[in-house]
Order: structure tokens, then sequence, then C-alpha cells
């Protein structure tokens, strides 16, 4: 009988725990991770740097896109991160999002440009076709198809376990 | 000695009745207060508890907001399906076009009536700035 | 530089708190000497780490955005008070309070005098290691002072401006206070079980304790109720979202315990029952501190996700919980020679509540991981809400309460008197069941629930009232802050499903100028200003207002407009009566140019908040008493 209660109270706490550890450890823990796949919708925006307009046709292959703004704390601390990436080899095309041209270069000045070409969406059309709520908001695509969508900021720890992982189960290359 | 022993037993039954009991009321009412969260896809391709209260989530489609008198229209997206909103009374603040949101109410054949309107806020990411 | 120096201070804090821990173990001795050297180890660690907080906050008031957590909560627009309130708002800097707190309990206990020094210092030790386990917790997985040098942003992101307000400012500090309060009842508890003397009454040590722990959280919750109230302008004072409910689970069961605590200093029973309690109460106290800041639970209260630090949290809590329930299921024959629960007695009804109070919290674990669960077994997303808490709290508070009332006529350690005096609790019973007939009266269309909860609260209140009355006129003595307690229990009940029956809300469509009519309520909207402040332009609506008596008031609501982050916010206008509260809060405006108006009656709300004061002013009657007694 003692015996039995002295197992009793184990028993509650290691359901709780054991529940959280199964919850915790889940692949898609990551609420701000979408894996929803789409195309990426049709567009004309203009580059960043020339007033030349730029869509779907000047973007191919497999890269990374990141929704930033100069306007955005986060995207400032994320920036260091991106910087490693693209010294890295890593493509990343930058989606200027709802900003002032010459905030963004001087911004870009300021801090370094780690992107390889930088679509300038001063209305947020194709971010918000894209399903773009704030920045920033980073974009793992391959052939034109959105395989990964995360929202806020990405970091060593998410870039392995949300982008990495799903490089890997898709055998691609950046 | 016996006394003393029947009454522990008492007492042992007493305390697993009422805390089985108290489980028990627990796991009904649980079972019977559920609220199910839906994205507006799976309101197309799943089937819906009937008579449930639901709440659905997604992004309030731009555009698509109407207001008349105290009630508000709108359509909630999940940019592949998209669902129609009704609701009588004050959004919240953070309800914007193309911003996150939920509803929760009772869906019939148009669509949504909903009780009551979330939107999502979180610290560390940032709505864009409304320019001057 | 100063950020540095912050940063180094906090990790020799950390240093010296596993220095103090260590003595404890290699010291093991109740010599004075060892005691002193324990207590002045303890001392420094937790002097190192204040200044490195109040360097923080120096960091913070002078907007030094060069540390990263500062730019992204503050902005030097900000009053200071926020700038220093801004620590708080969001995770690491919480965190950082949180331990700074727990640090102070643990300072605050080791300047006390004990006559118990080897138990003392074992507490000190268990403490030292809890403190040890966040402090490294905040230094690995959310440290606060990462920089982001050499280019810091000119200015910070601005503090979420839904936290901007006094109210956020002093409610989170006092949960804290109340949550890691508990650590010293939970140590002191561990430490009478390696210390293997049962003849020493921990309970008593420990409940002033305990107590202040206890009302730190109510009050704390207390606050969290009304900032929502007022702020998030739905008019509710509990919504029992998730992070409510974490705060609410240790808060049940600290009273539960700090109940046993009396019955087991006084009557030697319950004594095994009661050190566990110690330890669910501060387990459900950490648990809290893991679902809000693991990223688990969507909730606008919630901390930004970070899966590892989750993972952090589980085991560090896992490792805590699991080895004080061994030490307690190793120790527990100590306890076994108590004596036997006499039926009828004060303890015995304290028992039965215990279960009550049990049932709340399982209802409320389960109401926050039963849609985790859920969505892990069958992938589909579920919350569950008001209709399911209110189905448990609503019948088991009845019944807890008829139990209460019952067990005022009972005495410790023996049954009820032998000529049972029932006419107290029968003049009791007659006013409420009058009182519950004429409201059903009144109104008919009231449910069950809600009038027995109306019955059972004037039953507590008035039961009180006239055992009071009677001791003062018999000069009897009256266990007076038992009394204000639970007369704050009955208020509590009465004014919430008093607040269910009455209030009422009702949306208009208003241009200025317009008047419209409402439950003996009249609107007038006045006009609209705009208002420049320091971070913040807003719309101020002037609403005249008359009550049905002919008393006429103003009242603004605001909408604003902040800077930083060009977020929009409700301000309401609250009128208070001793009555009900007026409320309104302004809408958008529509495209023909009027504006949405939400006007809701609150009945009685403002003695829900009182009757938590009521409470926690007995729980300050006790403090005071035995730190009277002990000097």
């Amino acid at each position: 009988m003692k015996h039995l209660l002295r197992l009793l109270i184990f028993i509650i706490p290691i359901c709780i725990f054991s529940f959280f550890y199964a919850y915790l450890s889940k692949d898609n823990f990551y609420p701000g991770a979408d894996y929803n796949n789409f195309n990426i919708p049709s567009f004309e925006l203009n580059n960043l740097y020339e007033e030349k307009p730029l869509t779907n046709n000047d973007l191919e292959g497999n890269y990374i896109i990141n929704v930033w703004a100069s306007w955005c704390i986060t995207c400032r601390i994320e920036h260091r991160f991106l910087s490693n990436l693209s010294n890295k080899g890593i493509r990343l095309i930058g989606l200027n999002y709802k900003d002032d041209r010459s905030d963004a270069t001087e911004w870009l000045e300021k801090y370094g440009n780690p992107y390889e070409l930088i679509i300038h969406d001063f209305q947020g059309s194709l971010a918000l076709d894209m399903g773009v709520t704030g920045a920033p908001e980073t974009f793992l695509i391959s052939n034109g198809e959105v395989l990964v969508h995360y929202r806020g900021e990405v970091n060593e720890m998410i870039w392995e376990d949300v982008f990495i992982s799903m490089i890997r189960e898709k055998g691609i290359e950046l | 000695m016996k006394q003393h022993r029947k009454k522990r037993l008492l007492n042992i039954l007493l305390i697993s009745s009422l805390s089985g009991a108290g489980v028990l009321m627990v796991l009904y009412a649980l079972n019977t207060n559920l609220d199910y969260f839906f994205t507006p896809s799976e309101i197309i391709s799943k089937e819906l508890p009937k008579n449930k209260r639901v709440k659905v989530g997604g992004m309030v489609l731009e555009g698509s907001v109407e207001r008349d008198s105290s009630n508000i229209k709108f359509v909630i997206t999940d940019y592949q399906e998209s669902i129609s909103v009704q609701y009588a009374g004050i959004v919240p603040d953070l309800f914007k076009e193309g911003s996150g949101v939920v509803a929760l109410g009772y869906i019939d054949k148009n669509g949504l009536k909903a009780e009551k309107i979330l939107a999502k806020h979180d610290e560390n990411y940032m709505p864009p700035a409304l320019k001057d | 530089m100063l950020v540095e120096i912050s940063h180094y201070l906090s990790i020799l804090s950390t240093a010296v708190f596993l220095l103090t821990f260590t003595l404890v173990i290699i010291l093991d001795s109740a010599s004075r000497h060892s005691e002193i050297l324990i207590r002045r180890s303890y001392s420094h660690g937790f002097v190192l780490f204040l200044i490195s907080f109040l360097i923080y906050v120096y960091l913070a008031i002078t907007d030094n955005f060069s540390v990263i957590y500062i730019s992204q909560h503050s902005n030097s627009l900000l009053p200071t008070f926020y700038k220093v309130a801004s620590i708080w708002s969001a995770h690491e800097g919480s965190m950082f309070l949180w331990i700074l707190f727990l640090s102070l309990w643990g300072f605050a206990f080791n300047l006390s005098k004990d006559s118990e020094t080897r138990i003392k210092n074992i507490s000190i030790g268990i403490i030292s290691l809890i403190i040890v386990g966040f402090q490294l917790f905040l230094l690995i997985t959310s440290n606060p002072f990462e920089t982001n040098l050499p280019y810091p942003p000119l200015n910070g992101a601005d503090i979420n401006p839904v936290l901007q307000d006094p109210g956020l400012v002093i409610h989170p500090p006092f949960l804290y206070l109340g949550y890691v309060g508990f650590v010293i009842p939970f140590s002191y508890g561990l430490a009478f079980l390696i210390n293997s003397n049962e003849s020493v009454n921990w309970e008593k040590k420990t409940k002033s304790w305990s107590v202040f722990a206890w009302v730190c959280l109510t009050i704390g919750i207390c606050l969290g109720s009304w900032w929502a109230y007022y702020e998030l302008g739905w008019g509710g004072y509990w919504f029992w979202d998730p992070v409510e409910n974490v705060a609410l689970m240790p808060w049940l069961a600290a009273t539960a315990f700090v109940h046993s605590l009396s019955v087991a200093s006084k009557s030697n029973t319950l004594r095994i029952w009661t050190l566990l309690l110690s330890i669910i109460v501060f387990s459900l106290s950490l648990f809290g501190a893991f679902i809000v800041r693991s990223g688990i639970i969507d909730s606008i209260h919630s901390f930004a996700n970070d899966p590892q630090r989750g993972m952090y949290l589980l085991a560090f809590i896992g490792a805590i919980l699991f080895l004080s329930l061994s030490l307690f299921s190793a120790k527990i024959n100590l306890l076994t020679a108590q004596n036997e629960l006499k039926s009828q007695s004060k303890e015995s009804f304290i028992s039965l509540n215990n279960i009550f109070f049990g049932v709340l919290i399982f209802s409320t674990m389960m109401g926050i991981t039963y849609p985790l669960i859920y969505e892990l077994a069958y992938n589909q997303k579920i919350s569950v809400g008001a209709p399911f808490y209110n189905a448990i709290y609503a019948p088991i508070t009845i019944l807890a309460s008829i139990i209460l009332v019952i067990s005022i006529e009972s005495r410790w350690g023996r049954g009820f008197k032998e000529a049972k005096k029932y006419n107290q609790l029968y003049v009791s019973i007659l006013i409420s069941g009058l009182a519950t007939l004429a409201l059903r009266y009144f109104k008919s269309d009231i449910s069950l629930i809600i009038l027995a909860s109306f019955f059972v609260g004037i039953l507590i209140i008035s039961r009180y009232l006239i055992l009071i009355s009677i001791n003062l006129r018999t000069n009897k003595y009256t266990n007076i802050q038992s009394a204000i307690a639970h007369m704050g229990l009955g208020l509590l009940i009465l004014s919430i499903s008093a607040n269910s029956i009455f209030s009422s809300e009702r949306v208009f469509n208003m241009k200025p100028n317009e008047t419209k009519d409402y439950m003996g309520v009249s609107l007038t909207f006045d006009e609209l200003q705009l208002i420049n402040n320091s971070n913040h332009d807003s719309i101020r609506a002037a609403f005249k207002v008359t009550d049905i008596n002919g008393r006429i008031s103003m009242l603004y609501p605001e909408k604003r407009k902040y800077f930083a982050r060009g977020q929009i916010t409700s301000e309401t206008a609250i009128k208070i009566t001793p009555k009900r509260d007026i409320y309104i809060t302004l809408g958008d405006q529509l495209e023909n140019g009027s504006w949405v108006v939400n006007l809701q009656l609150n009945y009685f709300i403002r003695y829900i908040w009182f009757s938590a004061i009521l409470m926690a002013i007995s729980g300050l009657i006790i403090v005071g008493k035995s730190s009277r007694a002990r000097s």
C-alpha cells in the first residue's frame, strides 16, 4: 500500500514531463515556420538600386528570400547572421518591404549588403501575395516554389532546424 | 485497533471517491466545452463538428473589410481558401487588413458568425510602421 | 563598457552562489562558524547580482541601445518610468528580474535568525543551487547582455504600447515576487527532511514566509486582472488565458498549503500532505515560468518562442521536482507517527477542502495541456475556453464554500461542541435565502448555478458578520485574519455572480453631437480632439454621460498612435460609481464619418478586486502577528 502511494506521486509528474518533452521535440515545433508549398506569385517590381523592373524570370534556381526593412530593429539583429550566410555562399534575395528607397540604401551602406539582388516592394504587394505580415520573414525557394516560410528572426538554430533540415530532406543545393 | 483500521479505510475511500468524481467531472466538462481551431482550407476540406464553436485563424484579406452601422464583415484567408466573417462589435486595435486574426464563432451557410475577434501580437516581431 | 561589467558581475554572482552550495555540502554541520561563512557567501552572491541588475537599469534609463535587448524593447522617447519597466516587458529582462527576486527572498531568509542552524544552512544551499540553475539558463539561453556593436541602432524599437501602462509596470514584479517566494517553504521543507528530526516544527517556522509570498501572488493576480480590464478594452476581468491560469494554479495550491500549514503546526496531522504541498506549490510556480517562456502556448502574454529554452527549463524543473520527490518518498517515514484526524474537527474540514483545491488545480492543468495533447494525438488544434472553467469552478467553489461555512463552528483537534448551537448558521441561511429569493423575484432569467453562487456568497459574509458581532458583544476571541480572508472569498463569489447577472453592453454608431440612451444612461458625443504627446498622438473623444440619477460626468476614451512602431491602441474611459462602472471604448471611424462606440455597464466589478485586497490584508495581519510573536 505504502509503496504504491510512493510510486503514485511520481506517476503524474512523469506523465506531464514526458508529454512536454514529446511536444517540444516535435520537428515542426517552431510556430513561426509554415511548410505550405506554393509558387511565387507573378510580380513586376523595381530593383532597389536601379529603375529596372524585376519579374519572376529574374529569379532562378534555389535561393532564400528575406523580407526586411530599415525601420525594423529585428532585421538589424538578423542582419549579422544573414551576412554570415552570404559569406558562406548562400544565395540571398532581399525583399525590401514598405520602405523608402533612400532609407533602405543608407541602411545597407552602413551595415553591409548581404543580398545578391533586392526587390523594392514599396507597396508591399508581392509581400501580401506571399502572405507576409511583418518583417523580418524568410522564405526557402526551390525553382520558383516556396518550401518554407518563416515569420520572425532567423538565427543559427532556426536556420539549422527549419531551413537546413528542409534542404536536406529535399536534397537540393543552395 | 479494528475500529481504527475501519476508519482509515473509510477515509481513503472518501478521498479517492471524491477525487475520482472530480476527475470525471473535469474530463466530461472538457469534452463538452472544446473550441476547434481551423484554417480556411481545413474548413473546406475537413468535416466540421456540428453546432460547435470553432476558431478560424488566418489573414484578413486586403480590401475585404466592409462596415455597416455596428456590423463588420471581412474575409479570412490562408491564401488558398477563404471564409467570410460577420461580427457585431468593436474589433481589436491590431485588427488590420493583411494582418493575422482569429475569429471565434459558429459556422452557417453564409460563413462564420463571430462572437469574438482576436488579433495576434508578438513582442519581437513587428508589423510595418504606418507611414505619414 | 558598463554592459560588460554588468554581464561579468552576473557570471561572478553565479560562481559565488555555486560556491555557497559547495560550502553547504562541505561544511555540513551546525557550527556557528559554518553558519557565518555560508551566510556571508550567499550575501556576496546576492549583492553582486543586485549591482549587475542596477547597472542594467541604468543602461536602460540612459538609452544604451548597443544592448540588443534594450534596443528591442525601449525607446528614447519613452518616459523614464517605462524605460525601467521595459526591462521586464519581454523574456530576457523579465527572467533577469525573476532571478533577482528569487535571490532576494533567499537573501531575506539568509538574514533571518533561526535556532535550527543545520536546517537553515541546508535551505540556503538548496536555494543557491536553484539560483545557479536559473542564472545559467539566463546566461546561456537568454542572455540580456548581448550587444549589437559595432553598429548600435540610433533608437530603440519601443516597448509594446499595450504594455505602456502603470498596471504593467507593477503587476509582473508582484507576480514574480509571489511565484519565487515559495522557494523558502520548499527548500526549508526539504532541508527538514534531510535533517531528519521530526520534532522540528518546520511548518510554524515557514508560515509567515509562505503567507507573505501568497500575499504577493494575490496582489499580482489582482493587479493583472485590473490591468487587463481597463487596458485590453474587453471589459472583462478574467479571460482564462493560459498565462493567467499558470498564475492561478500556484495560487490555489498555495492557498491550500497555507491552510494545511496551520493544521500541521497546530495539531500534528496532515504533516506529510503539507510537505508534499510545499513541493507542489513551488513546482507549479516553476511550471508557470516554463509555460510562459517555452513558447508552447500561444497567448497574448507569452514571450517569443525558442524550443531550446523550453528544453532547458523542462530539464531543470524536472530535475528539481524529481530530486525533491525522491527525497520526500525516501524520508517520509519520519512523519508517520502523527495524530489521527478527528472527524468533524476543523482539520478534517480543511482536508476535505484540500481535495476541492486539488480538483480545481487538476482542471486548470487539463485546460492548459488538453489542447496540446489533442493536437499531438489528432493533429487538430482546439482550445478550451471560459465555458469549461465555469463548468468546473462554479460548482466546486459552491461546495467548498458550504464546507467552509459548516466548519466555522468546528474546533481544532475535536468535534463540534457538545450542545451544537446552529442558531447563527440558521440566521445566515435565512438571510441569504431571502436575498436570493428577492433577486429571483426581480430578475427571473438567472441560471441555477449563478443563483447558488449568489447564495453562498451572502452566506459566507453574513455568517462571519454574525460571528464577529456576537464575539464582540460577549468579549470572545475572533480569529480576525481568518474572518477577513473568508469574507473576501464571500465577496469575491458574490461580486462575480452579481457582475455576471447585471452587466450588459451595447455598440453604437455615433457622430459628434449625437445622443444615445441605454439602460438609464444617456450618452452624448461632444467632440473629438487631437492631442500630441512625447511618444504618441492621440484622438480623444469627449462624451457627456448622464447617469440614471441625473449626475453628469465627462468621459474621454482615446485612440492612440505610437510613433516608434506605428501601433494603434485604444484607451478606455471608465466612470466608477459604487454600484457599476460605465465603460466606454472608442472603435473605428466608419466611412460616413460616425464612430463605433462600445458602452458597457459593468456591475460590482470593483468589489472583485477589493475582495482580493481583503485576502491580502488578512495575509499581512498573519505575517505581522507572527513576526511580533517572534520578537
